[in-house]
């Protein structure tokens, strides 16, 4: 595909975002990460972190020693072109994560699905999960694809302090949550797994590419 | 919150702009410091006192060993900023002094401060300003009366003129429901056309727009990938006046371009220079 169907938007002053689509699909996202890996290769001057996500990634720069217009140019042209020395994807790892399935929300679940309690549990633990990306706070991992039944929207009013450890679904995605923050999600259960650690090297347990498969205990 | 205030504050204490410095928030409490010390205090206007002497902010201020710093409560703005020459020394965890409060690590033990806590200041630092050195106003951020610049957000073209009209020509207020994760505002809504969308990006001084309307300014602790529309973004030059903004203070929207915008970012990097141009001479002249 050509840099034309690519669109670059600044997001504020040290940032851009090029877009690769408008729908989501595995495809997409395999592209994106593709793209951003091609862009950390590239060592681009300027660049500071590249930030992948489902329909776009984002790129934040040094402001000011360059401007929009100059790196959003550069960025495109880039984003095109497979670099050389790219590294190859790190082996993807499966982990297993104990879950206790008892989170405040899975009652509620249950009754918004119309699927008994332990019905819920069984097609949460029961498939493999791919890590999408990571972001929203440090080690919160995106994981698809929910189970169809399982798929609610968002709460329509998020909670102000979901606590660390919590197991959670929202859409077609589930995730842990990594520390006490505010979320939006439905709490399904818990686990003592720490999902980041500082004093770990790499501190954050999952990566993109990953599979993550929930096991229930007691 | 608001790192210009910091970095300047840095400058008149003849330390680097990045060196680890507090950022005080509410008021009530003091500082004793237990060997000389040289320090300046920035941000929100305070009654502060060293030694039962009013201690002014953008200010080079000598403390001998034993003297106080009693910082009342802030009487505007939201966050003050204490500098001590030779930088707070606290471990880096990755890569930075910072603390971040939601993780329970950074800084001083991952959390805030409290009373009997003990600091150590770093021993070679750059350079000495002389005692009383200020820094002049107009090369510090207007925050007074909170015009807030922004620039186009990714979202923005799924609003229509009249959610626009309505940003950029209401009064919005600071909520209490405000931390350092994101200030919501009080005041109109803007009708949201999306919903959510799969998440992406995000940076500080994002304005978000969630199911009811009330815009969502995302500030230093905030988080990186989200779902909510974009419709703005805050200028960086002016994420020091929306950060000092207390909940009840009014805010108003202006938009600009991004050439704008980069511009205002500059000349905020130039008058921190010349800031510590005029510290580092000051101990020229003194000496």
């Amino acid at each position: 595909m050509s840099s034309s169907q690519l669109r670059a938007l600044p997001l504020g002053d040290s940032a851009v975002t090029i877009a690769f689509g408008s729908e989501r699909s595995a495809a997409l996202l395999a592209r994106i990460q593709a793209a951003a890996r091609s862009l950390e290769a590239a060592r681009i001057p300027y660049v500071e972190d590249v930030v992948p996500a489902y329909l776009a990634l984002t790129v934040f720069y040094d402001s000011l020693h360059t401007t929009y217009d100059e790196i959003a140019k550069t960025l495109l042209d880039a984003c095109d072109r497979p670099a050389r020395g790219a590294r190859d994807t790190a082996p993807p790892r499966q982990h297993v994560i104990p879950v206790h399935y008892d989170g405040m929300d899975l009652d509620a679940v249950a009754a918004a699905t119309g699927l008994a309690v332990t019905e819920v549990i069984n097609r949460h633990s029961g498939r493999g999960y791919t890590v999408d990306l990571l972001g929203f706070v440090p080690g919160f991992a995106y994981l698809s694809e929910l189970d169809r039944s399982l798929q609610l929207p968002r709460r329509a009013e998020p909670r102000p302090r979901v606590p660390a450890g919590s197991v959670a679904i929202a859409a077609a995605q589930t995730a842990v949550y990594p520390l006490d923050t505010p979320g939006g999600w439905h709490i399904i259960g818990r686990t003592e797994t720490m999902l980041f650690d500082p004093a770990r090297e790499p501190p954050a347990l999952l990566r993109a590419g990953d599979t993550v498969r929930f096991e229930r205990v007691a | 919150m608001d790192s210009f205030t910091l970095r300047a504050a840095n400058a008149v204490s003849g330390n680097h702009f990045d060196a680890a410095g507090l950022e005080w928030a509410l008021g009530g409490g003091s500082i004793r410091f237990e060997d000389d010390a040289v320090f300046s205090l920035g941000g929100a206007k305070a009654h502060a006192t060293l030694g039962g002497k009013v201690a002014a902010p953008c200010t080079t201020i000598y403390a001998k060993a034993g003297d106080e710093l009693t910082i009342e409560q802030l009487t505007s703005g939201r966050f003050l900023y204490v500098a001590i020459r030779g930088g707070i020394e606290v471990p880096q965890a990755l890569g930075s002094k910072s603390t971040y409060l939601p993780g329970r690590f950074g800084g001083y033990q991952g959390r805030t401060l409290k009373k009997g806590d003990s600091l150590t200041v770093g021993a070679d630092p750059s350079h000495l300003p002389t005692d009383g050195f200020h820094c002049a106003a107009e090369l510090l951020p207007r925050y007074e009366p909170g015009i807030v610049h922004i620039t186009r957000g990714t979202q923005a073209d799924l609003f229509d003129e009249s959610a626009w009209r309505t940003l950029t020509e209401s009064e919005y207020r600071v909520s209490g429901a405000s931390d350092r994760t994101g200030y919501r505002l009080e005041g109109p809504a803007l009708a949201n056309p999306v919903g959510t969308l799969p998440s992406e990006a995000s940076c500080p001084g994002s304005v978000q727009i969630p199911g009811d309307g009330l815009p969502i300014v995302l500030m230093a602790d905030a988080p990186t990938i989200g779902g909510y529309p974009k419709i703005a973004v805050v200028t960086e030059a002016d994420l020091p006046i929306i950060a000092q903004r207390s909940p009840g203070d009014s805010i108003r929207f202006e938009l600009i371009t991004i050439e704008q915008s980069q511009r205002a970012l500059r000349r905020r990097a130039a008058d921190l220079q010349t800031i510590s141009q005029l510290a580092l001479r000051s101990s020229a002249r003194a000496s």
